[in-house]
């Protein structure tokens, strides 16, 4: 047998440093693990009401033998598609196989070594990943009062600064910069750095001064704006999302992509998804009736908790959020942690219709110690 | 690390005895330049010549041995890497010796000298490229001396950050001063090497400072293996009592380790300032001193990710302890059973020892089965007893199935399993502890 390769030699620093995601067990061994009989997937920010009816039927009457056949390899009528209905070129979107893909695009398109992007600490962890994947510096600015801090992200910014990544509205906080307030941050970068703004969850909003950031690429070269098929339209489970700018800042970032990552039928389900008003709706009532019903049973147990935009909401538990997850998920509920994202002790929950939500809140009022250990907190 | 620790010289020469000097000096003379004071480096330099000996003994004269000496800020460590067809692993039993007596048995006893001269002695096997010994020396610092410590102050408002190397010093000392030294490191004890600790990337602090730079208090951690990370205190001097400091402290450490592979947070040293709502407890150890007082310790552990579950080994004889600690931890463990049905076993099972001489203390972990596993057991039980060591645990690592044969003997023996380490070693560890006398 041949040695085995010196990895010590072979990979670079930054990529030894740099720690594999692992993603859950699958469903079947999880439940076998944890001895329940029935899940309730409530840790993704998936949407239980499944793909809208005209998705759902594209999925079904895909024809397997077209599984041979490579898909469009720029997802070309795709991009046609949401050029029209969101008033711009085809040139100016780029189709990722999720949005996690895309954020690997722009870091790949304007960072080298040295060079730093700027987040927020306690976000969505992809960026900093695949920014410190990439050889390049990830500075976290702590959130204030939850939401993404204006004035110190300015201030951390320096002539290696490249990138700077908003989540609006913030996962998990579910927090949100108004109009008013990412235009005054856009115009005092000036078109000096790149500004990403994630909104995967764009389309649960419903707040008068969220702003619609594709409304705002023609005044502000420098947007780039993230959106995804995964939750309002729940085609997590195909992978598909995709990114939006000027066309010149989109030509330099389609450079760096890979084609063909998108595979036919998350592109035809996407084709149609957004076809369905009605839809979105039946999601916003249920995330509605769900945060109504949760947060009334939180406040009768006295746990506080982050009610923000979105279908999800953070808790703040009297416990380890790991120690918590356990003992919910040996009652058939998955939440998400939130040790990772940098908010210990607290746990995302995903708004899901009413009997979910009902097995949550009688399986988290079991899990709670008896003794509220409330000290430290 | 600082980039100007990060210091080291090699050698590559026979093992042939021509070259015993040239291996001697070259230690000693490197171990100098990297910082160690004259006797640490005279150590190292006795421990090199025995190993050095002993693989004369062992392998032929044409074979090489690599020896890297390098800086690690507060040690030198030594190296030897080499190739031999054979090794006997008994030696490296703390009882190979028997009876101290370098007649019977030079050469293994060569590896006991060896081992005694310096503060690490470790043997890891790779099959690419082979046998690796690591002696490690590390460097003599002052203690803390008698010198009266000005007072903590209540902080009003305080941040939670990085210290410099005068901020660390003064946590070293209000540490010393505030707590019972049977529950903090020895290393705090050592300003310097706390400084050099963390200089050199080995260990991390964060501490509560205010803006005129007073010392609140403050939490050290370290990552004890690729998947643990360990962390000692929080200390928290003389502020109020409804203070949110230690809480702060923790989530400082949490934050910093978030999103690493870290598995874990273990807490074995707990103060009384530790927020509970942050950990779950594994249970406790006894602390016998040296007057024959005792001191309870509660071990601690925080999970930093979604666990996935796993599969344990154990012998019968564990199972009803380990089904009771899963189920109070609400850990998912599917525990396998396992007995020894007559298959081959090699002759000498090896046990490595850890030394900790402040606290009184012995870890014993197996290293290899054998037929002698009981004997072995028994054998370095009456070691330790005959040094005076009056804590003595054993640490099986679950996910090792042949290391569950120790169970039976080591319930023999009064040896009782005191508490699950969750992911501690390649799975989860069982702590078993001597009874001390009733």
């Amino acid at each position: 047998m041949m040695k085995a390769p010196p990895l010590n030699k072979l990979v670079p620093a930054h990529v030894l440093e740099f720690e594999p995601y692992i993603p859950s067990k699958p469903e079947d061994e999880l439940m076998r693990l944890y001895g329940c009989s029935r899940l309730f997937r409530l840790n993704n920010n998936e949407n239980p009401l499944g793909p809208p009816a005209s998705a759902q039927a594209v999925i079904k009457r895909f024809p397997p033998p077209r599984a041979s056949i490579y898909p469009s390899g720029d997802a070309y009528h795709l991009r046609r598609k949401l050029a029209l209905h969101l008033g711009l070129h085809p040139d100016q979107f780029l189709v990722g196989n999720g949005a996690n893909e895309v954020i690997g695009f722009v870091i790949k398109a304007f960072c080298q070594e040295g060079d730093n992007i700027i987040t927020a600490d306690k976000t969505f962890a992809v960026y900093e990943w695949v920014a410190k994947f990439s050889g390049c510096e990830a500075r976290l600015i702590p959130l204030k009062d939850f939401a993404f801090d204006d004035e110190a992200i300015l201030e951390a910014i320096d002539d290696r600064t490249k990138i700077v990544f908003l989540c609006n509205p913030n996962n998990p906080t579910g927090t949100y910069w108004s109009e008013r307030r990412l235009r005054r941050f856009l115009d005092r970068i000036n078109g000096r750095q790149i500004v990403v703004v994630d909104e995967a969850y764009f389309e649960f909003v419903e707040q008068a001064d969220y702003p619609d950031g594709i409304s705002m690429i023609s005044q502000y070269p420098n947007l780039v704006i993230f959106r995804t098929f995964s939750k309002m339209y729940a085609l997590a489970g195909l992978r598909i999302g995709y990114l939006t700018g000027t066309r010149e800042v989109v030509d330099i970032i389609r450079r760096t992509c890979v084609v063909y990552s998108v595979n036919t039928l998350a592109q035809e389900a996407a084709l149609v998804a957004m076809d369905d008003p009605e839809h979105i709706q039946n999601t916003r009532d249920m995330v509605r009736r769900g945060k109504a019903l949760v947060t009334r049973e939180l406040r009768r147990m006295g746990l506080d908790f982050v009610n923000g935009e979105g279908p999800f909401l953070m808790i703040q538990l009297p416990m380890s959020d790991t120690l918590a997850y356990r003992k919910l998920m040996a009652q058939g509920v998955m939440v998400r942690t939130m040790t990772g994202f940098r908010f210990p002790n607290y746990i995302r929950l995903t708004i899901a219709r009413m009997e979910a939500m009902k097995v949550f809140v009688e399986s988290l009022a079991k899990a709670l110690p008896e003794e509220r250990a409330w000290e430290g907190l | 690390m600082d980039e100007r620790m990060r210091r080291e010289g090699s050698l590559s020469v026979n093992t042939d005895r021509v070259f015993l000097h040239v291996a001697t000096s070259f230690v000693e003379n490197t171990a100098i330049g990297l910082g160690l004071d004259k006797p640490q480096a005279l150590s190292l330099t006795l421990a090199t010549e025995e190993i050095f000996e002993y693989l004369c003994e062992i392998a032929s004269p044409e074979k090489a041995v690599h020896i890297r000496c390098r800086s690690g800020g507060y040690y030198v460590q030594v190296e030897f890497v080499f190739f031999v067809e054979s090794f006997d692993l008994h030696a490296f039993n703390l009882t190979a010796g028997g009876s101290i007596d370098v007649e019977t048995n030079p050469d293994e006893m060569r590896l006991l000298i060896a081992s005694r001269a310096v503060d690490r002695f470790e043997l890891n096997e790779d099959k690419d490229q082979g046998l690796c010994l690591l002696l490690v020396k590390e460097k003599a610092y002052p203690a803390l001396t008698d010198e009266p410590v000005p007072p903590a102050r209540p902080l009003k408002e305080f941040s939670v950050r990085d210290a410099g190397p005068e901020e660390l010093k003064i946590f070293s000392q209000l540490t010393d001063f505030y707590y019972q030294r049977q529950i903090t490191p020895t290393f705090l004890q050592y300003p310097g090497k706390l400084v050099d600790m963390v200089k050199g990337g080995h260990y991390q602090t964060a501490l509560a400072v205010d803006t005129e730079g007073h010392v609140g208090g403050g939490i050290v951690w370290h990552w004890r293996n690729a998947r643990i990370v360990e962390g000692f205190g929080p200390y928290v001097f003389n502020q109020p009592t409804q203070t949110a400091m230690a809480g702060r402290l923790v989530e400082a450490c949490l934050g910093a380790i978030a999103r690493t592979p870290a598995m874990g947070l273990l807490v074995q040293y707990p103060t009384h300032d530790l927020p509970k709502a942050y950990f779950e407890p594994l249970g406790h150890i006894q602390v016998y001193r040296e007057n024959e007082s005792k001191v309870v310790l509660n071990a601690y552990f925080r999970q930093m990710h979604e666990d996935a579950g796993a599969a344990v080994w154990s012998h019968p004889d564990l199972q009803r302890f380990l089904q009771k600690a899963y189920d109070e931890l609400a850990l998912p463990r599917e525990i396998r059973l396992m007995k020894h049905q007559g298959e081959f076993r090699s002759r000498h099972s090896v046990l490595a020892t850890r030394f900790d001489l402040a606290h009184n203390r012995v870890d014993l972990r197996p290293i290899r089965p054998g037929m002698d596993l009981h004997e072995n057991v028994v054998k370095h039980l009456k070691l330790l007893a005959q040094e005076g060591v009056r804590n003595i645990f054993f640490v099986m690592d679950l996910a090792v199935s042949w290391q569950a044969h120790f169970t039976p003997s080591l319930l023999q023996n009064g040896l009782e399993p005191k508490m699950v380490l969750p992911y501690a070693g390649k799975g989860d560890e069982v702590v078993f502890q001597l009874k001390g006398p009733s």
